[in-house]
């Protein structure tokens, strides 16, 4: 078991390993993460004026999470892409490897290491904010504890989502009108636009469900208000369920796309 | 101005050959920035006024931003991914040439599929006319002109701001965003919403402000600063203004440029 796995953590260790050296991205992503977010800490306070101080709270907070953990939703991977284009995709096709779980973890290692660069910045630079544009503390340790193991099913989630992503723009050479069109539907639909809490309640049962809330508005809610232990497993159980039916589908499209892939250049 | 003439003709030709390209990354645009459209709608669904503006007013300031971003964008494609020409050394190729450098710049791609974010600027506009049944005047309709002009060549300064530091930094482009995406997000509402740091940001530094939230404030009869009309009329040229200035800046940048050659 540990045998046939060993590939794959290799392949997430040293994709760890890289995402550490982009040091300038990160903080060029802190920067700017830092500016959405008091920039939207801002113009909530505007919005909410003076009423419903304690949503106006969670709202900032809320805000605060998703761009801490904004990385985890960006896909910057286009390295399948150039070998799409180029032509050494033959040698990755070499590999004795699963394709779609190598993808899966090198993702899962950008994704998470990217994130957690800026994300932990980030929470130190709170200290230096102005008291009324900070985030708040997370409602108990339970809460924190909860928020922590949905965010990690979070980041599975994306990873999902994403590889489905890859396999909708492999056949197309020239990937980038598509990538973004596919990265801003992930981007508002997980809350990163617009809080997905601030929709409207008639909403409120569909959209907290649907597979692009499971990566952080799920985990972000746990955060805002711990959960009964029941409902906190439904919440897991939902999105466990996601994980797999998007593994699935995923797979399948991978398998297909691979099989059909042209090999470009020489 | 003969040359960017030309070379924009030239643009448009290539693009006609590829017309179902053409077609679906509007399409793509549309959808696009629609998802952005939605995500205003569902804050003023749920808060229904922002500062002293109502919802469809601040769909005005929404629908000039977009659109004249996605003008500039279309326009000012040539600037706006200047950095990629100095990385690949495609900025070698233009600097050879015995043609003005800035037009060539801006000549050297054109980037129609913004039509689909133009239209959805056009039609949020469109909507908050009919909701707040504005009489247009000649002087109304000269205002909202204004607005859209001094903000295009804001953006386009703001992207030269960009443009100039990627003769120093190949990398790290991302932190100058701040100034154009940043600014957009934020200049979307009108400023008098913000505190005062964001305020005297975006009203003295890139003075959206002064070039596009002034007039379209006067447009819809709640003058955001209190000033004589002639001023009002003035201000958008903070636009035009603070282009030629960047413009200035770059040329001081190319004295600075070093190919990476290939």
């Amino acid at each position: 078991m540990m045998q046939k796995l060993r590939p794959y953590l290799t392949a997430f260790r040293v994709r760890a390993l890289l995402e550490t050296q982009y040091r300038g991205a990160a903080l060029g992503g802190l920067v700017t993460q830092m500016f959405f977010g008091m920039v939207y800490a801002y113009l909530y306070s505007a919005l909410y004026a003076g009423r419903d101080p304690a949503g106006l709270q969670a709202t900032i907070t809320y805000v605060w999470l998703q761009q801490m953990f904004f990385r985890a939703l960006f896909m910057s991977d286009g390295e399948l892409q150039q070998q799409i284009m180029t032509g050494s995709l033959a040698y990755t096709l070499c590999r004795p490897v699963d394709q779609h779980l190598y993808w899966i973890s090198r993702n899962l290692a950008a994704q998470t290491v990217g994130a957690l660069m800026r994300a932990l910045p980030m929470l130190l630079v709170q200290f230096l904010l102005p008291a009324d544009i900070r985030m708040s503390l997370p409602a108990s340790p339970l809460a924190l504890a909860q928020f922590t193991i949905s965010l990690v099913l979070g980041i599975f989630c994306v990873s999902q989502i994403q590889a489905i992503g890859l396999a909708c723009v492999m056949k197309t050479l020239d990937h980038r009108g598509l990538s973004s069109m596919l990265s801003l539907l992930l981007m508002t639909f997980s809350g990163n636009v617009v809080p997905l809490t601030l929709f409207p309640d008639s909403f409120q049962q569909l959209i907290r469900y649907q597979p692009f809330a499971q990566v952080l508005d799920a985990p972000i809610r746990m955060y805002l208000e711990g959960q009964p232990m029941g409902d906190w497993l439904i919440n897991l159980v939902i999105q466990l369920m996601w994980i797999a039916a998007l593994m699935a589908l995923g797979r399948w499209m991978w398998a297909r796309q691979l099989r059909n892939v042209t090999v470009q250049g020489g | 101005m003969r040359y960017l003439y030309h070379a924009m003709r030239m643009n448009l030709k290539s693009i006609a050959q590829y017309r179902a390209s053409f077609l679906m990354q509007n399409i793509a645009q549309f959808i696009m920035v629609g998802g952005e459209f939605l995500a205003v709608v569902v804050l003023m669904t749920r808060f229904s006024s922002a500062g002293q503006w109502r919802a469809e007013e601040i769909m005005f300031f929404w629908g000039t931003m977009q659109l004249t971003f996605a003008l500039c964008e279309c326009l000012g494609r040539g600037i706006s991914t200047f950095a990629y020409y100095v990385g690949s050394g495609d900025f070698d190729t233009i600097l050879l040439r015995p043609r003005p450098l800035m037009q060539q710049v801006v000549g050297h791609r054109l980037d129609p599929r913004r039509l689909g974010g133009m239209i959805v600027g056009a039609g949020a506009i469109a909507m908050a006319c009919a909701r707040l049944n504005i009489v247009w005047t000649l002087e109304k309709l000269g205002l909202t002109l204004i607005a859209a002009l001094g903000g295009f060549f804001l953006i386009l300064g703001l992207f030269l701001i960009e443009a100039t530091v990627s003769f120093f930094s190949v990398r790290s482009i991302e932190m100058v965003n701040v100034l154009t995406y940043g600014g957009r997000t934020t200049c979307e509402y009108p400023v008098d919403i913000y505190p005062r740091p964001l305020r005297i940001l975006f009203t003295w530094v890139a003075p959206f402000a002064l070039s596009m939230h002034l007039p379209i404030s006067h447009v819809l009869g709640k003058p955001l600063f209190d000033v004589p009309m002639a001023l009002v009329w003035l201000a958008p040229l903070t636009g035009p203004v603070f282009f030629l200035l960047m413009t200035r800046v770059w040329y001081i940048g190319v004295k600075h440029y070093r190919s990476t050659g290939t």
